[in-house]
């Protein structure tokens, strides 16, 4: 065995996981070479120290996190499956042979054409009555979409207020008392999933001003460089130029911790 | 994992309750940020239900983790690009250790040379870094080391040997430091 040769196996050698005839030749080599013996015990020396590094461990919190967005997972999971079997069971009058299947779309074609016909004489003032109901449902639903936004973010439950900040994506632009109510999220919710989620939710509002202020003064108060980072993005997709001296002031700001600094720097760059 | 994959997502917490604290300690490892770390373990385990479908049973689990684990690292410092990870090459730089200084080997398990030994690994190149990570605290084999990192088993033993001098070499000028 070389001296280049028996670098190879030296680490499975301190390890004690190197096989019988390897083990043989690599230590005949260390008995005649002096250098690579020597090089050998302080480098094994070494190897052997790492694993008497003490391990870091992580919060409690860490498990707590998990278990809740596990949670809301399953939930969102069993939610879709159940809208999936509805759809399934629909899908199972559809008849399987080609014949009855095309038999069935002619009817249905008629029942179409009947209605449509049927339909015909309905006059302008009735289309009129007609949209202005549609409008009236529109906002009657924007309405509840708001409603129920807001009461499932205040909710104990992560899963809750995940759905919560989901409904509060679908709603109007304008609506700032959801806009409000996921700025409250970002900043004081504890789940780091559900702040994220809130983040993404904020792109609805972009081209308000509030949004702007709100996630500027946000960064700071943020624990998670996820967050701060997905903030700054944010800005950034927002394409608010307005926000540069703002964004100056982060890449400054030595209580942010380097890689959020960073990222502020190249928020600047780009929207510059 | 195979049960996570068919479906059983609750089994996911059997998983997270054997290789949390592992993946905590390799990310810390590379990226020396408390927080980041716990908010990366999380998006590992998410991750994998997300790419469920994707995992091999007759693949090794802990060499398919790691390599969710290395991209969530990899789209992270992608985010972060400007941080400055340890002082590279500064092992590269020095001279081999003369004989008559006084070696590792001599006091290695005192808590001095320990704490030493820590700030040594920190300054290593990233690359490097990891290598020793996987090996020493992860307890992988070269093979699931070599899945991960996607080269050959060979390959790994030599860098692992390079790895291990650099870590000698920045050890030496660390203690250099402080002497001086």
């Amino acid at each position: 065995m070389t001296c280049d040769e028996s670098k190879v196996f030296l680490s499975e050698y301190w390890s004690q996981t190197l096989g019988e005839t390897q083990e043989l030749a690599l230590e005949g080599h260390l008995a005649m070479c002096a250098g690579c013996r020597a090089e050998s015990e302080r480098l094994g020396t070494l190897w052997r120290g790492l694993s008497l590094l003490p391990a870091e461990e992580p919060s409690a919190n860490l498990r707590t996190r998990f278990y809740e967005t596990l949670g809301a997972y399953r939930h969102g999971l069993e939610a879709s499956s159940k809208s999936g079997s509805w759809i399934q069971k629909l899908a199972a009058f559809w008849p399987k042979q080609p014949a009855f299947q095309m038999g069935l779309s002619f009817a249905l074609l008629v029942i179409g054409v009947s209605v449509g016909y049927g339909m015909r004489g309905v006059d302008k003032n009735d289309k009129r009555d007609a949209a202005s109901e549609i409008a009236t449902l529109r906002d009657e639903i924007g309405g509840m979409r708001q409603m129920v936004a807001l009461s499932l973010m205040q909710n104990q439950s992560p899963s809750e207020r995940l759905r919560g900040v989901s409904f509060a994506n679908r709603a109007e632009s304008s609506d700032t008392e959801v806009l409000g109510a996921l700025l409250r999220t970002i900043n004081t919710d504890p789940i780091i999933n559900v702040r994220m989620q809130a983040v993404d939710a904020l792109h609805t509002f972009g081209a308000s001003p509030v949004t702007r202020n709100g996630v500027l003064q946000s960064i700071p108060r943020q624990i998670s460089p996820m967050v701060q980072m997905a903030l700054i993005d944010l800005l950034v997709d927002l394409r608010d130029k307005e926000a540069v001296p703002e964004l100056r002031k982060l890449s400054a700001d030595g209580a942010l911790i380097q890689p959020v600094r960073a990222r502020a720097e190249r928020a600047i760059e780009r929207l510059q | 994992m195979a049960a996570v994959g068919a479906g059983e997502v609750s089994k996911l917490a059997v998983l997270f309750e054997r290789h949390h604290r592992s993946l905590f300690r390799y990310f810390v490892s590379m990226n020396r940020n408390r927080e980041l770390s716990e908010d990366l373990v999380q998006d590992v385990f998410f991750r994998m239900l997300r790419y469920r479908g994707s995992y091999d049973p007759q693949q090794s689990f802990t060499a398919w983790m790691y390599q969710i684990a290395r991209n969530a690292s990899i789209d992270n410092a992608q985010k972060r690009r400007a941080e400055v990870i340890g002082i590279d090459e500064i092992g590269e730089r020095q001279t081999e250790p003369v004989s008559t200084a006084p070696g590792p080997e001599e006091s290695a398990t005192s808590n001095q040379n320990l704490a030493l030994l820590k700030r040594a690994l920190e300054r290593l190149p990233q690359d490097k870094r990891e290598l020793l990570v996987l090996a020493r605290f992860q307890g992988m084999k070269y093979e699931e080391i070599a899945t991960v990192l996607s080269c050959e088993v060979g390959t790994v033993k030599v860098r692992v040997y390079r790895a291990m001098r650099a870590l000698e070499q920045t050890y030496f000028a660390l203690e250099k430091e402080i002497a001086s």
